[in-house]
């Protein structure tokens, strides 16, 4: 029987993330979050899993590939994903076919030589910083996903645990 | 006749659009997304054209969706005011809930999403051969009766456009029970990607980004509002048709683009 490991890349910018400023921007002078929220951060999260290999040297390699270091940091959880405090981790992910996540697993399995991936998926980590407390920012979090991180007819959300 | 031709940041069709406007006989301006809104009752129909609206930023057309300029756009389709959304037009009606305007809304003002405009996937014999960003001329084949939408209004049914679409996402998808039987039944499937023969064939190239049913446009319920990934500003005149196409050597001529502005204007006229 195999044991397939999972190996999580949390990808973040090193740089300022422009994207993340649009959201925040849009929170607070459209949707009406100024009162409670703090902050917005993003991060790009690869879930690469794998039925052979050191799991650690396969992830060094992994980021050669997918992180550019130049303008982004990253950091690697095998079987795990947890998450820092102060801030609410929102995932969001494609429901329907996800062409980029598999076109990376192609490009690492053919092109790349690492036979031993077995899937990739992709989300994006928003990271919501609210002036709130726990409930209150987890029900907020809810909220902002559905009014505006997810279109629900192709995106799917989950609050991660810490 | 006015038309409001909006500009969000990041828009970058709105010359060629208001050309095509003007060009079939309409007053037409520019309206920044910044400029009060309550001025957008002063215009007959609007055109909402294609670009890239906040750099498409957490996904194309959300941001724009927002901004206070929709609400007063929402309430202008609800007088039956006839609006265009071309590319990333269509893609800021979609997540304004104006397309396929079906939903009553969440209490906020808003009205539901019934559908998504997600990144292109090119699928070829069950394989994906190709995703993202795609620039080409396609054929469509018109759907909708005539007179059934604004944007198509003097457009007969069957007929074959051949017009560029220029896009990362513009496969259409939804979750919502029943809403493919109900765009379907109801006439506000208006075009539709076919090949040179007018055939709806589910294979890239012909349904160029995996689009559901190879959907290229669709209407809201009661006709006014359109919203369409192609973009018929860019096919108005004969000369701006590729080169293999024989017509552009017949610059005067108009171009297949031409009809829908030709459409947005007629349906003016009848229903004022």
């Amino acid at each position: 029987m195999s044991m397939n490991r999972k190996i999580n890349l949390r990808v973040w910018l090193k740089i300022p993330d422009a994207e993340a400023a649009t959201v925040k921007n849009t929170l607070i002078r459209r949707l009406g979050y100024g009162n409670v929220l703090a902050d917005v951060k993003k991060e790009r999260l690869f879930s690469i899993e794998v039925d052979s290999g050191d799991p650690e040297e396969l992830a060094k390699s992994f980021a050669k590939e997918l992180v550019n270091e130049n303008k982004e940091s990253h950091i690697v959880l095998i079987d795990e994903l947890k998450f820092e405090e102060g801030y609410v981790p929102v995932k969001v992910a494609l429901h329907i076919e996800d062409g980029e996540a598999i076109s990376i697993r192609e490009r690492l399995r053919s092109r790349l030589g690492f036979e031993n991936v077995v899937d990739v998926k992709k989300a994006t980590v928003w990271k919501l910083y609210f002036d709130t407390l726990k409930p209150e920012a987890q029900m907020a979090a809810r909220e902002i996903a559905e009014r505006l991180l997810i279109n629900p007819n192709k995106d799917s959300y989950e609050i991660m645990s810490q | 006749m006015k038309i409001a031709v909006l500009q969000f940041p990041g828009t970058n069709c709105e010359f060629e659009t208001l050309v095509a406007v003007k060009a079939v006989g309409m007053e037409s301006e520019i309206f920044r997304w910044n400029r009060p809104a309550g001025e957008l009752s002063g215009f007959d129909g609007f055109v909402i054209p294609g670009g890239f609206s906040y750099q498409d930023r957490l996904r194309a057309g959300v941001i724009a969706s927002k901004e206070p300029v929709m609400n007063a756009l929402k309430e202008e389709a609800g007088i039956g005011k006839p609006i265009i959304g071309i590319c990333n037009g269509f893609q800021i009606l979609v997540e304004t809930g104006l397309l396929p305007g079906n939903g009553k809304g969440n209490g906020e003002g808003s009205a539901k999403v019934d559908m998504a405009l997600a990144q292109n996937v090119m699928v070829s014999q069950g394989k994906i051969v190709r995703r993202g960003y795609y620039c080409d001329w396609v054929n469509l084949r018109h759907d909708a009766p005539s007179r059934r939408c604004s944007g198509s209004f003097a457009i007969e049914r069957g007929a074959l456009l051949k017009i560029p679409i220029a896009h990362g996402e513009g496969n259409l998808v939804t979750t919502t029970p029943g809403l493919m039987e109900k765009l379907n039944e109801e006439g506000q499937v208006v075009f539709r990607y076919c090949d040179r023969n007018g055939r709806i064939l589910n294979e890239f190239p012909f349904n160029v980004n995996g689009s559901t049913e190879n959907i290229a446009a669709i209407c809201n319920e009661q006709g006014n509002v359109l919203g369409m990934m192609p973009h018929p500003e860019r096919a108005f005149f004969a000369w701006q048709l590729p080169a293999f196409d024989p017509r552009k050597q017949r610059p005067d001529e108009p171009g297949p683009g031409r009809r829908v502005f030709e459409s947005m204007k007629r349906y003016i006229e009848v229903n004022a």
